[in-house]
């Protein structure tokens, strides 16, 4: 009997423990919601050579007096989920199916970067897009701009893969087409150049036209960017004005890494490849010196309904549902548009 | 070591609680479903209030759960992840317990063994897994290990604690019988030792489990650890819950299985209660 009494207390406990821990979740995530002082950056992944614009933009926001605080998180994802549970302030990356599935009240409000990625094939047994019908190609994951370029251009193409497979990381995808076991992928700007200088004539890019889409956008509540306005117009304005410098001049990414002493521990092999990535992502426009617009935006719902990320004609989606230009627009209406 | 042991004797105490007194297993498996219908209804709640804008109510999970049951995604998904997970703790059942025995009966083989085991099952694993794709690649083979790594050292630590610790008396009465080196074990000391060694398989099953879902989610995305990442990136946060609930259940029924199987074959003493 006391064995009973014990064991139902031991239960009776385990539930309490249980009904406990939802109900700190539940305080915390409320707590937590609040938008606070330093602005909290929560970026999907760890600083690189491409995110040194980024940085560049922090510190100049940073010179002007707003105090801002990256972490860097696994993956876009999870950095989201930091700023829809109010742990983070401003999030990177493109959360379309967060803003329409969740309806969580944030916005994006700088698009940083479109996407650039580079079909790859193995020239051995591919030369152009028809090569591919039928056959097997590597992307990053379901749902992801990979596979909805890929996509996307099989469309155009009229052909159809007999499969896709995913190996998530560009430099993964790059490292298998280098050693034969992938003969078709996409590959970002450091993968496409690693592949031809180490297989120089090996590999060939196929063509890419009219994919626009946002690869990175800045978003935040817009409970935080009504109470914080001052500082995101700061941000956006040295974003701009960052963007502008590198788009105008890309060599000058090396000066100004020096000068604001990033990526301090970047290895010497990989130094010289800052200013060619930045030259290379340039002339490819990469980089918006407008900051996006509601056309772009419009490019999106095309793109990432295809993706999968947004469900529904891309037609019937209103911008305002996951942008808000209030910002930029203050911001071009200072330094004037390009 | 001795912790690991305590801990599974401890697991397998649990029912002896209920099996003392037959009369009020009725009463514990109403106990059992009220502590899950309050935890799902907890789960409602908290969906509903919402604690957090991606935690979904608990229906809308059971909804998910039942859309990804019927248009295949799921089968196919577990389908997918069993593979490397059967084939991994196959592997680790047979290497792991044939060396726990060897450990056991000789010390030369312990000298060797039981260090790399104890290494093993100290190491996090998770950060050995980027090491694995660097060497095997991101194919079947890696994934099969990464279910290995986790499984592998706590079905054989457990086997060979199973077997040093068999009771002398029995290993004396052998001898006096004159029983000889083979009828030793077989008759005596792995009949004495099963329990713990199946307590090391269940518990080995279950590091699989986690061993195949940290591959998947780690080194390429399929089967369940695809579902858990497409659904994630997606923003469909009802059915990725549905699919880790799911795989929580599915390992809890496994190990449930193994737990009546060692029952019927090893424990006639707890045979009918």
């Amino acid at each position: 009997m006391f064995k009973q009494v014990r064991s139902i207390t031991r239960r009776c406990s385990m539930v309490g423990m249980a009904a406990a821990i939802l109900g700190g979740v539940s305080a915390g995530g409320i707590t937590g919601a609040s938008a606070a002082d330093p602005v909290r950056v929560a970026f999907g992944d760890i600083a690189t050579v491409e995110t040194l614009n980024f940085l560049i933009a922090l510190e100049r926001a940073k010179a002007r007096g707003v105090d801002v605080q990256v972490t860097f998180f696994k993956s876009e994802d999870v950095a989201a989920q930091a700023v829809v549970g109010g742990q983070a302030d401003i999030g990177v990356g493109t959360p379309y199916a967060l803003l329409q599935k969740v309806k969580a009240p944030i916005r994006m409000f700088f698009q940083m970067s479109t996407l650039r990625f580079y079909p790859i094939v193995n020239t051995e047994y591919y030369k152009s897009w028809k090569d591919l019908d039928g056959q097997e190609v590597a992307v990053h994951s379901r749902g992801s701009g990979t596979e909805a370029i890929m996509k996307l251009m099989a469309q155009r193409n009229g052909i159809t893969y007999s499969n896709i497979s995913y190996i998530p990381g560009s430099e993964v995808r790059a490292g298998a087409l280098l050693q034969g076991n992938v003969k078709a992928s996409i590959v970002d700007a450091a993968g496409h150049r690693m592949l031809m200088e180490k297989a120089p004539g090996k590999f060939t890019v196929l063509p890419v036209e009219g994919v626009n889409a946002t690869d990175e956008a800045l978003y935040a509540n817009t409970e935080f960017l009504a109470k914080n306005a001052a500082s995101i117009d700061i941000l956006v304005e040295e974003l701009l004005k960052t963007w502008r410098e590198i788009n105008a001049k890309p060599a000058s990414i090396a000066e100004l890494r020096k000068q604001y002493n990033l990526l301090a521990d970047l290895p010497a092999d990989l130094e010289p490849e800052v200013v060619p990535y930045y030259e290379e992502s340039v002339a490819a426009a990469t980089f918006p010196s407008n900051g996006g617009s509601e056309v772009s935006v419009k490019d999106d719902f095309a793109f990432y309904a295809l993706a999968g990320q947004l469900q529904g004609d891309p037609a019937s989606l209103q911008v305002t549902d996951f942008w808000t230009f209030e910002p930029l627009n203050r911001a071009l209406g200072k330094l004037g548009r390009q | 070591m001795e912790a690991r042991f305590d801990g599974t004797a401890g697991v397998s105490r649990v029912p002896a609680i209920a099996d003392a007194e037959p009369g009020h297993g009725g009463s514990l498996l109403w106990w059992r479903l009220a502590s899950i219908a309050l935890l799902c209804g907890a789960w409602e709640v908290a969906g509903r209030i919402p604690i957090n804008l991606a935690f979904p109510p608990f229906s809308d999970r059971i909804a998910a759960f039942w859309e990804m049951l019927s248009d295949g995604s799921l089968v196919k998904a577990y389908f997918s992840t069993l593979q490397p997970l059967v084939i991994g703790v196959l592997a680790s059942a047979v290497i792991g317990v044939s060396a726990g025995i060897a450990m056991g009966l000789r010390k030369s083989v312990e000298w060797v063994g039981a260090p790399a085991f104890i290494v093993l099952q100290a190491a996090p694993v998770a950060a050995l897994i980027p090491m694995i794709t660097f060497v095997y690649g991101i194919g079947l083979t890696a994934k099969t290990l990464a279910v290995c790594i986790l499984a592998l050292p706590v079905i054989a630590l457990n086997s060979y604690k199973a077997v040093s610790n068999v009771n002398p008396s029995l290993v004396a009465m052998c001898r006096s019988f004159l029983g000889s080196g083979p009828q030793q074990i077989w008759k005596i000391i792995i009949p004495d030792a099963s329990p713990v060694i199946f307590a090391g398989l269940r518990l080995g099953i279950s590091a699989g489990f986690v061993g195949v879902i940290l591959a998947e989610l780690l080194i390429t995305p399929t089967g369940v650890g695809d579902l858990i990442t497409y659904h994630r990136s997606v923003a469909n946060y009802a059915h990725m819950y549905a699919v880790i609930a799911s795989i929580i259940v599915f390992s809890a029924m496994t190990l449930a299985v193994l737990q009546r199987v060692e029952t019927t074959l090893f424990r006639p003493e707890k045979r009918g209660e």
